[in-house]
């Protein structure tokens, strides 16, 4: 084989190598990201992430972070003064908390009442799936019940000797 | 055979009808109620403490008035309902003010000049303060104006009221306080 034939069939083989080269590199972030972890954002970015939790209190579906209200600028404002005063991300939350009570939450906390908004879907789903094992269970189970329509129809023991009775009696009688 | 699945189907059909019940029952109260007006956390509880410049005259703070009934009405002077409660509010100074009862209106989102405005046209004859930065209505969990918030002697808020308040309303609640607790 020739060198330009070589080429052709080599040819096939590059895209294929490109995309392990982009896998790998992936890998390779996704490694770095799992150790190293995420580099500490900065605090306009922490008043983003934590704005962004928030519900804007005069807005009907935006979050503080999204919202061009006075007011939640004015959240944002505080945000980030607590920021700066060493507040957790998590305490700043339970500080609008207890202002306006849970509602000021983008997402409702998994304790309480509330919770019931995580843990229910799964409850219906594994009741679902309990169901549909049943009902699957019951359905394959039917057929050994009903009589095949291609063999003999199944008889009790109390039937079948009375079958066998009637056709020993019908011999008898059958002349010759 | 027969009673076995009559006693299947009647378990079924009361399993479903209680469950039809709960969703009946949770459709009633949550359709029962107006969305828009959430009960503030802060009832029952102390009063978040302020000092606040008054539009004209010395800071007003919240703790100093301990031992007295607060009226905190959170007003702008571009909301429509403030001027319609605006009467009632001062009926309630003018008629409780010597009976240990302050009426304090903490001026909202608004500009000095237009709340001086306001205060004079309107003759408002209460201590009027600026939250500038709105720091104390975000503390109070504040969504709009007009809102008023009852502080007892305790400077433990008793009551929330959002949307304009009419003067019997005020009145009745405070003559009951002033019943519960005299000076």
């Amino acid at each position: 084989m020739n060198a330009a034939g070589m080429l052709r069939r080599a040819r096939p083989g590059l895209p294929g190598l490109l995309v392990l080269c982009a896998l790998a590199a992936g890998l390779a972030t996704l490694a770095t990201v799992a150790v190293v972890g995420h580099p500490p954002a900065s605090q306009a970015e922490q008043v983003q992430q934590i704005a962004a939790s928030l519900h804007c209190p005069i807005c009907k579906d935006l979050s503080v972070a999204d919202s061009p209200a006075p007011l939640a600028q004015q959240m944002r404002q505080e945000i980030a003064q607590k920021l700066r005063a060493g507040e957790s991300a998590d305490q700043i939350r339970a500080g609008f908390v207890a202002a306006y009570g849970v509602s000021v939450l983008m997402s409702p906390p998994r304790q309480g009442v509330t919770g019931a908004v995580y843990y229910l879907p799964l409850l219906v789903l594994a009741a679902g799936l309990i169901t549909a094992v049943m009902v699957l269970r019951r359905w394959l189970r039917a057929p050994q019940a009903v009589p095949s329509e291609a063999g003999p129809p199944r008889l009790a023991a109390t039937q079948r000797r009375a079958v066998a009775t009637a056709v020993a009696r019908l011999r008898e009688e059958e002349p010759g | 055979m027969s009673g076995r699945f009559t006693r299947r189907r009647a378990r079924l059909l009361a399993g479903v009808g209680a469950v039809v019940t709960v969703i009946v029952v949770l459709l009633m109260t949550g359709l029962g109620r107006d969305p828009s007006v959430i009960a503030s956390p802060l009832v029952g509880r102390a009063a978040p403490d302020f000092t606040l410049p008054q539009l004209d005259g010395p800071p007003v703070t919240l703790a100093k008035l301990h031992g007295q009934i607060v009226v905190i009405n959170f007003w702008a002077s571009w909301c429509a309902e403030c001027q319609a409660e605006q009467a009632a509010l001062d009926q309630t100074w003018r008629r409780f003010q010597d009976s240990g009862v302050v009426v304090i209106g903490v001026n909202f989102e608004d500009g000095a000049g237009a709340a001086r405005g306001y205060v004079r046209a309107d003759d408002v004859a209460y201590p009027v303060v600026e939250d500038a930065g709105s720091k104390t209505a975000l503390a109070y969990g504040l969504r709009g104006v007009p809102e008023t918030f009852v502080v007892n002697r305790s400077g433990r808020i008793v009551s929330h009221a959002i949307g304009p308040v009419g003067a019997a309303a005020l009145s009745s609640e405070i003559n009951s306080m002033l019943l519960a607790s005299p000076r």
